[in-house]
């Protein structure tokens, strides 16, 4: 029975935006917004989020390895990414809030290459439709 | 049983003459539309198999703002079209807004999360199925009844109880974060991405794999009941029965625990009509009476999208729940040792 009412408590919080897997503000923190430049490490395309694994030179000279939250890859994929388009080595730009566990995980609210394009955009046209059915 | 089935028929019956016009609407591009026949499976019944989406900009409830208001004239629908175009546009130039609910301007966001058009996620990049629909629930209130006073109270006790312990465990966070189970199953309902869903038809049986979460229900035709009573499932027990183009499904034998809405008894009632070559006509109608005042009932277009279902693992790479938990848990102390101070 205490098992049954927190499953059902579970389902019934709906804090988290319709969209989400999860409610994002239980896993990362608002109060701690970071900017992280580095290249690839790692690329995980995996549901129900895709993380992305990076090194990152802090002032100190030292590399620490951080992995970015992002969303699931189903839609990259339909979308023509696959997971060869963004290879190990690529210079990127994360801009997120770190993790409430204070571990070198963040949630990437937005990820572009060195250069400014945006990350997964602009591969190929969208799927919806051009126009309502008629 | 029977008398179940009187109440969904009534039910369906006075949104189905609607339905004929919005579907027509919907399926005026060919112009062969009446001499189309619906195609046949190899043992003779109708083949609604195939790879379709249910993404669309309908929500479930009527908004307020259009209250009384069923259907869009097509020159609002074309606007409202218009519109989705142009915040996609905005949203790939400029980036997703922050998640400011507040209405305060310059307010920081309440949610921090990775851009989702970036993602592919936004609604706007994959197909949608337009229809005239204000909302998907049919009928001029166009929203869920109200509860019963027995149900309110109910999941009022249990909102008071969860409160202050969301996060104690992995029991305590919802179903989807926990990659168990996701509203979009029974009854069909859009989710916020992946909206894709997968029919194949073998003989006496139909099988619906929605790609949130990778789940399958398999609906047998052949006339059997269902399953006992005592036993129960995350999305019930499905059994079907063809009425001329149309796949009927009844479905009872759900967990207490269902993942819709906190519905304790649900039995649900689902018509699949093959409405032309790249549209199925999806109708629903769900009943609780200890928690619903009068049953409910809504349709939505079901269209054809190409290529496959992409498997959604969701367990496997779950990092959220044990950081979200581990979050939590890091939260107390610091507020522990602040108040030790």
């Amino acid at each position: 029975m205490r098992t049954k009412l927190l499953v059902l408590i579970g389902l019934l919080l709906t804090a988290a935006p319709a969209w989400a897997h999860h409610a994002f503000a239980a896993e990362f923190d608002q109060s701690r917004p970071l900017k992280l430049k580095g290249t690839v490490v790692k690329w995980e395309v995996t549901n129900p989020h895709s993380w992305i694994h990076m090194d990152v030179k802090g002032d100190d000279g030292k590399v620490v390895t951080w992995m970015i939250e992002g969303g699931s890859p189903n839609n990259l994929y339909r979308l023509g990414f696959t997971k060869d388009s963004l290879p190990p080595g690529s210079e990127i730009m994360v801009e997120g809030y770190q993790a409430k566990d204070l571990s070198t995980r963040a949630v990437g609210k937005s990820v572009t290459f060195a250069d400014g394009r945006k990350l997964f955009l602009g591969l190929q046209a969208r799927e919806s439709d051009p126009e309502t059915k008629k | 049983m029977a008398t179940l089935g009187v109440i969904a028929v009534a039910v369906l019956l006075a949104p189905a003459s609607a339905a004929g016009q919005d579907l027509s609407a919907a399926a005026k591009t060919t112009t062969t539309h009446k001499a189309w026949i619906p195609p046949r499976t190899a043992d003779g019944q109708p083949d609604l198999q195939g790879v379709w989406t249910n993404n669309t900009v309908t929500p479930l409830e009527r908004p307020k703002e259009l209250a009384g208001k069923e259907f869009y004239a097509e020159a609002e629908l074309q606007a409202l079209a218009k519109k989705e175009r142009e915040r996609l546009t905005k949203i790939e130039d400029e980036g997703q807004p922050p998640a400011n609910h507040s209405g305060v301007e310059g307010a920081p966001a309440d949610d921090v999360h990775y851009d989702f058009s970036q993602f592919g996620l936004d609604r706007g990049q994959s197909k949608l199925a337009w229809n005239r629909r204000t909302s998907i629930i049919v009928g001029p209130d166009g929203k869920i009844p109200p509860l019963t006073p027995e149900a309110r109270a109910r999941l009022a006790e249990i909102r008071a109880k969860a409160k202050g312990h969301e996060f104690d465990g992995p029991e305590n966070l919802t179903l989807g974060a926990r990659c168990l189970a996701r509203p979009n199953v029974a009854p069909l309902l859009p989710t916020a991405y992946n909206s894709n869903l997968q029919i194949v038809q073998g003989r006496g049986y139909v099988a619906i794999e929605t790609e949130e979460i990778h789940d399958v229900r398999i609906i047998p035709t052949d006339g059997r009941p269902h399953i006992p009573k005592t036993i129960h499932q995350w999305y019930g027990d499905s059994v079907g029965h063809w009425e001329g183009n149309t796949l009927v499904i009844d479905t009872t034998n759900f967990t207490d625990l269902s993942p819709f809405r906190g519905a304790q008894n649900l039995h649900m009632i689902e018509r699949l009509t093959r409405a032309d070559e790249d549209t199925i006509l999806y109708q629903f109608t769900v009943e609780d009476p200890g928690m619903w005042t009068k049953p409910w009932s809504g349709e939505l277009p079901i269209v054809k999208i190409q290529g496959q279902l992409y498997e959604y693992a969701c367990h496997e790479a779950n990092y959220a729940l044990a950081d979200t938990l581990r979050g939590a848990r890091v939260t107390e102390e610091q507020a522990a040792k602040k108040s030790a101070k």
